[in-house]
């Protein structure tokens, strides 16, 4: 029997000792999985994905992938092996009445969603309807939850009132204005109904907005629109309104019948408060064409004081913050992009564009560098995520969440979904793990709603409190919304 | 004749001595003629002083002596006829002449002697030649008749019996009674005696005396004295003289004769003689072949050569066994794989006669007669090398080639689709009155009207500072406000179609109403006029303020201009030919398209007046576009071609392409890219490449880039529209089977 010598190493505590091992070249993933599993006498069999010499997962038998490769039988291999990610599972379906735009599970034990008829909604992870808020008049396109800020006085705002958890949602629509609106919850028995306040609108784009995002300290927001301007805006509800123009509010159609519907509308959700007009710190302009995505860096790391705009100019631009300059533009050609997605250490951003291609570019390369790799789908592809933390509790949240941070299955979590991983969703229904090393073919595949749907929005969230280990992908779109255990 | 023979040697012999005499004067005659010749050079050379030599003629200096010749040939006919002459004057010897005789007397008529000769009378004997030997045996041994009773045969084959011969005793007592038989002689032929005649024995006795037997011999003839004599003696017979230099010199006389020519041919006075018709007849070598530019005729093929069966001894593999015998025989013999059997002979000779030669060989006369043979000037290309040098697709990126997303239209067909100038909304009708507004990206409906009727065209206002959108049902035009706008754009559009003070009343047969009210309905109507059918197409001049409508009624009232900022509504044709189909702007000139069913015609509306017709050889036209450059414009028909026409050309079209196996629906340039696209019944579009370069000289590319299926046909319709997005290389499908396509790159 033909043998092939192989290292093993791992990232992940199960580790092997460093020695050579003599593998059959007709083993595949399984036979190499129980080997550890044996070798290492786990109490439950934990499924290891290997990655053969740091660039392919291994897919067929070891025999076969050095055959394609063209390695000689001498050549050793090292094989690092981390836990696989199971074949995902649809855990839930939420359904809608009209088309999920956005979806955010970054609120623990909950999931939000923006749909095209203009409403918030947020679920529990019972999947009961917490709160329905008819915040905008036209479609939503997109959806954030700002973090909260730390700051004492806005601890103190949050803390209003006792056994209630509250979040500001920032929100953009396509009636060109994007809303801060503020839930606060209850938080041990499902008796008392949230309640809800839009707090202030955000007048700048002249056409539909494509795009919110915060920052992680919940300070400021970056909102991308349609006519090719990236906003820069504090999360302070302002006191008096903002100098908007008037050519932006439209002071003389207010007689129209539309704004006032429009206006009793907002009148109901805002009850007796007044809505705030706020205008933005910082206007980006070098886009010239629609701005589909913009989004901060990390504060840690190159990421921070730094923005991350795409667009459909074939553009991905770096934004210095405080200066409200593009400092870096990567041009691709003939590429509009539809999403982009930032590696929480800000190195590599992932760029969806129409050309069916989530394209990779270093970031800390010049601009003039072409892109490292490019994983092709069938169809367009409307989204990324990144697996992502819900947001640290405010203090006043439960000691719950906090256990669960001391959870070392959490920790343990963390390990299995590596940096490497990401999420798509694309037209054809079909949400698709990847791992940037291996960018061939999906990691894992969730076909949603039999394939026949677009999706929309994704996003991923680790661990979540109720799911034990396992990360919680959850997928927006045309038929509403599902949500797959995966890893 | 031998004695005839004689007598004329003698005779000429004669005739020698006669013309000695003669012989100088001819001399004389001679040198008078040189003589002549260097008078008339006296002459010349005395002409010749007026200086003219230097057009001196080449003159062969040979020219002397070939006259000398020629004169001489001239003497001997002389003396032929004075031969003739002295035959008449001898008459001296009757006995030897063979001839009749003549006789000379002096004519009656003339005065003159002339020669009289005997009437010849035409019987046997006038000739003896026609005498004939009875014996006709030829010239053959005659013992061979020796034992026979005849001694040969006559003309018609009869025997010549031998004469009777007496025996010794009577040719004895013969010679004894006949005095004259010791003169006779034994003919061989006549196998008997015959007399000898007096010449004969006269020669006879010569030859006894040891005389010459010629009896008219004069061996005492008295000597000629050719060159000596009296009178006759050559002094000098031999000249040492040096040649004269005339012999070399070109002659000056000749020369001066030849300038008076000249130059009376250049004064006038001698004209030449017309060309005779002589030049017509050409001579041509009849035995030479004429040098042909055909081809040499091909060769006839070969014939097969034999093979080892068709030997006389054929290896024994080659024999066919019974079965194959058998079965050679009962195959008709043109289904036969061979025309023989192989047969074995021991030996060579043994082998017969062929026996289908005949019929071998008058199969291939046949075959050289029938099969006439052609030199076929095959080309040796290489077909590739032909197809022009396309730049690949790849190379031509970015181009729709996926189905990226898809809108539905649940109940009907969807005729017609418009993209919004910013490229981000596409609003679709169908024939059920449905209007839709969707995002192109998202493929998600914002907002719908319902209309009653079919819906005949949608067209988007191409101003940015405004945004609406016009459609056109049954008699009617609907003008649309999209939702989302900002409030400027909005209040600008709605000032725009519902102004708070409305223009002055234009007389017009199309009313516009505007409804300031209802937002949800139309904010602008306009009623076309009655029976004017369902309009099938909006044109919208590029600044946005003029729209054309085509309707679909075959009427007079087919085509209204509707200016938007006058509100006023005009016919620019009183009257049109033939039924129009199509009518565009000039992207940048104030030109008008009209595409009847056949042609396109081209006016300029400022000065109203035709500018050119375009004929693309179209059955019937269905769709049309111009390229945002003006210069050229495509035509697509329901007979499947799409002609393009470059309108600095030509009224042909420059390329026409037939690729699409149904009846195009609609064509369109892009906007900003080099793409233009086609759509048809058979369920496809079809994108394309196609460059336009700035200078005149270089021909558009154009390439075929992608074809794109996705549209179902349904009732024989397949995608009846498609437009464009502005800013990216997006193209929008709307197909009979209620579904709009978004096909991105």
């Amino acid at each position: 029997m033909a043998t092939h010598p192989v290292i093993f190493t791992t990232k992940t505590p199960y580790a092997l000792p460093s020695q050579k091992f003599l593998i059959p070249i007709q083993w595949k993933r399984y036979q190499l999985s129980q080997l550890i599993n044996k070798a290492l006498s786990l109490p439950n069999p934990i499924p290891f994905d290997f990655l053969v010499r740091g660039s392919d997962i291994l897919r067929g038998s070891l025999g076969e992938w050095t055959t394609a490769n063209g390695v000689g039988e001498e050549d050793t291999l090292e094989i690092e092996y981390f836990e696989s990610i199971l074949p995902p599972q649809r855990m839930s379906t939420l359904p809608h009445e009209d088309w999920v735009s956005s979806i955010s599970s970054q609120i623990p034990q909950h999931l939000l969603t923006a749909s095209y008829d203009g409403h918030i909604r947020l679920f529990d992870y019972s999947q009961a309807v917490v709160a329905d808020i008819p915040t905008h008049a036209a479609a939503i396109t997109s959806i954030c939850s700002i973090p909260p800020v730390s700051s004492p006085n806005s601890s103190e705002s949050d803390l209003d009132s006792e056994d209630r958890q509250t979040f500001t949602i920032a929100s953009a629509s396509h009636d060109l204005t994007a809303r801060l609106t503020k839930i606060s919850l209850p938080l041990s028995s499902h008796s008392q109904k949230a309640t809800f306040q839009s707090l202030a609108t955000l007048h700048l784009h002249t056409l539909p907005l494509s795009s919110i995002t915060a920052d992680s300290t919940g300070t400021h927001l970056l909102t991308a629109s349609w006519d090719g301007l990236v906003g820069f805006w504090d999360t302070q509800v302002p006191d008096q309104d903002d100098g908007i123009p008037a050519s932006l509010l439209g002071n003389g159609e207010d007689a129209s019948s539309q704004p006032k519907k429009k206006r009793r509308v907002a009148a109901d959700i805002t009850g007796e408060t007044k809505l705030r007009r706020k205008a933005p710190l910082t206007v980006f302009k070098s886009h010239t064409n629609r701005v589909s995505k913009a989004l901060f860096g990390a504060e840690n790391g190159s990421g921070n004081g730094k923005a991350y705009s795409c667009g459909f100019d074939s553009t991905v631009r770096t934004w210095d913050v405080e200066m409200g300059v593009c400092v870096d533009t990567i041009t691709a050609s003939k590429k509009p992009f539809l999403d982009l997605a930032l590696t929480p250490d800000a190195r590599t951003a992932l760029a969806a564009s129409t050309d069916r291609t989530v394209t990779i570019y270093d970031l800390r390369a010049s601009s003039l560098t072409t892109s490292a790799g490019a994983l092709q789908h069938p169809t367009t592809v409307s989204c990324i995520a990144l697996p992502t933390s819900a947001h640290a509790p405010s203090p006043s949240a439960t000691a719950k969440a906090a256990n669960l941070d001391a959870d070392p299955g959490i920790a343990n979590h963390d390990a299995t979904i590596s940096q490497n991983q990401f999420v798509t969703g694309a037209y054809d229904g079909i949400a698709r793990v990847w791992d940037l090393r291996s960018m061939r073919a999906a990691v894992a595949v969730c076909r949603v709603w039999e394939g026949k749907k677009k999706i929309l929005s994704v996003d991923w969230a680790r661990g979540g409190a109720g799911s034990g280990t396992n990360g919680m992908v959850s997928v927006g779109g045309e038929g509403g919304v599902e949500i797959w255990r995966v890893g | 004749m031998t004695v005839a023979e004689a007598k004329k040697l003698l005779k000429k012999r004669k005739q020698q001595d006669e013309e000695a005499p003669e012989k100088p004067a001819f001399e004389e005659s001679v040198a008078l003629e040189m003589l002549s010749e260097d008078e008339n050079d006296a002459d010349a050379q005395s002409e010749s002083d007026d200086g003219e030599v230097d057009a001196f003629p080449e003159i062969d200096p040979r020219s002397d002596s070939e006259n000398e010749e020629s004169e001489k040939s001239e003497d001997d006919d002389d003396e032929l006829e004075e031969d003739v002459e002295e035959d008449s004057d001898e008459d001296s010897h009757p006995d030897l002449q063979i001839f009749p005789k003549s006789k000379t007397i002096v004519s009656d008529i003339t005065g003159q002697p002339k020669r009289v000769y005997p009437e010849i009378e035409p019987d046997y004997d006038s000739d003896s030649s026609t005498e004939d030997d009875p014996n006709r045996v030829g010239n053959v041994p005659m013992h061979w008749y020796d034992d026979l009773p005849h001694v040969g045969y006559d003309i018609n084959g009869k025997r010549v019996l031998r004469p009777a011969q007496g025996d010794e005793l009577d040719k004895f007592l013969q010679t004894v009674e006949d005095p004259t038989a010791w003169t006779s002689a034994f003919d061989k032929n006549a196998q008997m005696d015959k007399p000898l005649s007096a010449d004969e024995l006269d020669i006879i006795r010569r030859l006894q005396a040891g005389e010459n037997p010629d009896g008219d011999y004069d061996p005492y003839e008295p000597t000629v004295e050719w060159f000596t004599g009296k009178g006759k003696e050559e002094i000098m017979p031999l000249s040492a003289a040096p040649e004269p230099k005339r012999r070399w010199l070109p002659s000056k006389w000749e020369k001066q004769k030849i300038m008076k020519i000249v130059r009376a041919i250049r004064q006038g006075r001698i004209v030449g003689s017309k060309p005779t018709n002589a030049d017509t007849k050409s001579f041509y070598p009849i035995w030479n072949e004429l040098p042909s530019n055909q081809e040499p005729p091909l060769p006839a093929p070969k014939p097969r050569l034999p093979t080892n069966s068709e030997s006389y001894n054929p290896p024994a593999e080659y024999l066919p066994t019974d079965v194959e015998r058998k079965q050679w025989e009962n195959t008709d013999p043109e289904n036969r794989e061979r025309d023989y059997l192989p047969q074995k002979y021991s030996a060579l000779r043994l082998v017969p006669a062929y026996d289908r030669f005949i019929k071998e060989r008058f199969n291939r006369q046949l075959d050289l007669y029938l099969a006439p043979r052609i030199q076929r000037t095959k080309l040796n290309i290489d077909p590739n090398s032909l197809i022009p040098k396309l730049p690949s697709p790849s190379s031509l990126k970015p181009f729709p080639n996926y189905n990226s997303l898809k809108f539905s239209h649940v109940k009907g067909r969807v005729r017609c689709l418009s993209v919004s100038p910013d490229g981000a909304w596409v609003v679709s009708g169908d024939e059920e009155g449905m209007v839709s507004v969707w995002e192109v990206n998202v493929g998600r409906e914002i907002k719908r009207w319902k209309l009653d009727g079919k819906i005949g065209a949608i067209e988007w206002c191409p101003r940015t500072d405004v945004s609406f959108f016009v459609v056109g049902t049954e008699e009617k035009l609907h003008f649309f406000i999209p939702p989302h706008l900002t409030p400027s754009i909005f209040n600008l559009t709605h000032s725009l179609l519902a102004p708070a003070t409305l223009p002055p009343a234009t007389q017009s047969p199309i009313k516009w109403m505007s409804s300031a009210s209802s937002t949800d309905g139309s904010i602008l109507t306009l009623n076309l006029p009655s029976s004017s059918g369902l309009p099938k197409q909006l044109a919208w001049h590029r600044k946005g303020d003029y729209l054309a409508s085509v309707s679909s009624s075959e009427s007079q009232g087919g085509v209204w201009i509707h200016q938007m900022s006058r509100r006023h509504s005009q016919a620019p044709f009183k009257k049109i030919k033939g039924a129009v189909q199509l009518v565009l702007f000039h992207p940048t000139k104030p030109h008008f398209f009209v595409a009847t069913q056949r042609y396109v015609r081209v006016y300029n509306l400022a000065e109203q007046k035709l500018l050119k017709t375009l004929m693309p050889g179209i059955k019937w036209i269905s769709s049309m576009d111009v390229h945002p450059s003006g210069d050229h414009v495509i035509v697509g028909g329901y007979d499947r071609k799409l002609c393009w026409f470059d309108l600095e050309l030509s009224d042909k079209p420059y390329k026409i392409l037939r690729y699409h196996t149904r009846a195009i629906r609609s064509l369109q340039f892009h906007p900003t890219y080099p793409l233009f696209a086609s759509s048809s019944d058979d369920g496809s579009i079809q994108i394309f490449h196609a460059r336009v370069y700035s200078d005149l000289m270089t021909d558009p590319l154009i390439v075929p880039l992608k074809i794109l299926r996705g549209h179902d046909v349904k009732e024989g319709l397949g995608v009846l529209q498609i437009k464009w997005t502005n800013k990216q290389p997006w193209l929008v499908s709307a197909g009979a089977d209620g579904n709009v396509l978004v096909w991105c790159s």
